[in-house]
């Protein structure tokens, strides 16, 4: 509906036969658990490595209805660190 | 079904995540449902105005709270301004786990990450406004959702000349 008054949406997703059955026209999926979909609580870096990601994938999918998948593996990952906290 | 048990099993798919593919199967398609073409973002993301809408039960406080009588869910949304701090939101959702989310609304409302991707020069800003709804709607609650709510959400980012909007499930 967004995306049909011609601004331009990325959906994220952790299920990914949700995503397939009933798919946005910007999919980013990972494998992150339900509730948690941006990472765990207080991990700034993980959470800012998600959703720049996720962001980033509105210049890569280009065709409605399409999939990019993120490589990220929970805590078994070095995040950048964090950037624009304030002290 | 009681509140208790929608809870139970939002706990258990929180941790069993064969059992939540399952239920996506069974959730079925909006094959009838034509996807839009994509609309192209209009500036670089560097430049642009970003809006997150969550579906994962986000609301102020001060806000009613999303009606968890209703087993077909409910299809109204809730506004949230830019600057609104941590402890001023809650959230009303039975069915996914929010504990992790009750601590750091971030994991599903990303709205301080957004803050300080802008601050870092990495997206242009964060709109003025924000949208919190709930996922797992059916029948009537789904009709007012595509019906009313999402015209009206799509209206609201227009006004804010919004650039790019985030979904994020709960």
């Amino acid at each position: 509906m967004v995306e049909s008054v011609g601004i331009p949406t990325v959906t994220l997703s952790v299920v990914r036969s949700m995503t397939e059955a009933t798919p946005a026209p910007r999919n980013v999926f990972l494998r992150f658990r339900l509730g948690q979909v941006l990472g765990e609580p207080g991990a700034v870096a993980q959470q800012q490595a998600v959703l720049r990601s996720a962001l980033g994938a509105i210049e890569t999918i280009g065709q409605t209805g399409g999939v990019v998948e993120l490589p990220y593996r929970w805590r078994r990952e070095v995040y950048p660190p964090p950037v624009g906290v304030s002290a | 079904m009681p509140r208790w048990w929608n809870r139970l099993q939002s706990k258990v798919y929180a941790r069993a995540w064969w059992l939540s593919e399952r239920y996506g199967r069974r959730a079925g398609s909006f094959d009838d449902i034509p996807l839009p073409p994509l609309a192209p973002l209009r500036r670089p993301l560097r430049e642009a105005r970003v809006a997150i809408v969550t579906a994962g039960g986000v609301h102020l406080s001060e806000q009613a709270p999303f009606d968890m009588t209703d087993p077909e869910g409910d299809g109204s949304y809730r506004v949230v301004p830019l600057g609104t701090p941590p402890s001023a939101l809650r959230i009303t959702h039975d069915y996914y786990d929010h504990a992790a989310a009750d601590r750091d609304i971030n994991c599903v409302f990303p709205l301080d990450r957004l803050g300080e991707l802008a601050r870092a020069g990495e997206i242009g800003e964060a709109g003025p406004r924000h949208v919190g709804m709930m996922g797992h709607l059916s029948g009537a609650a789904l009709g007012l959702l595509v019906d009313r709510s999402a015209g009206a959400i799509a209206a609201l980012f227009q006004q804010d000349a919004v650039d790019l909007v985030l979904a994020v499930p709960g």
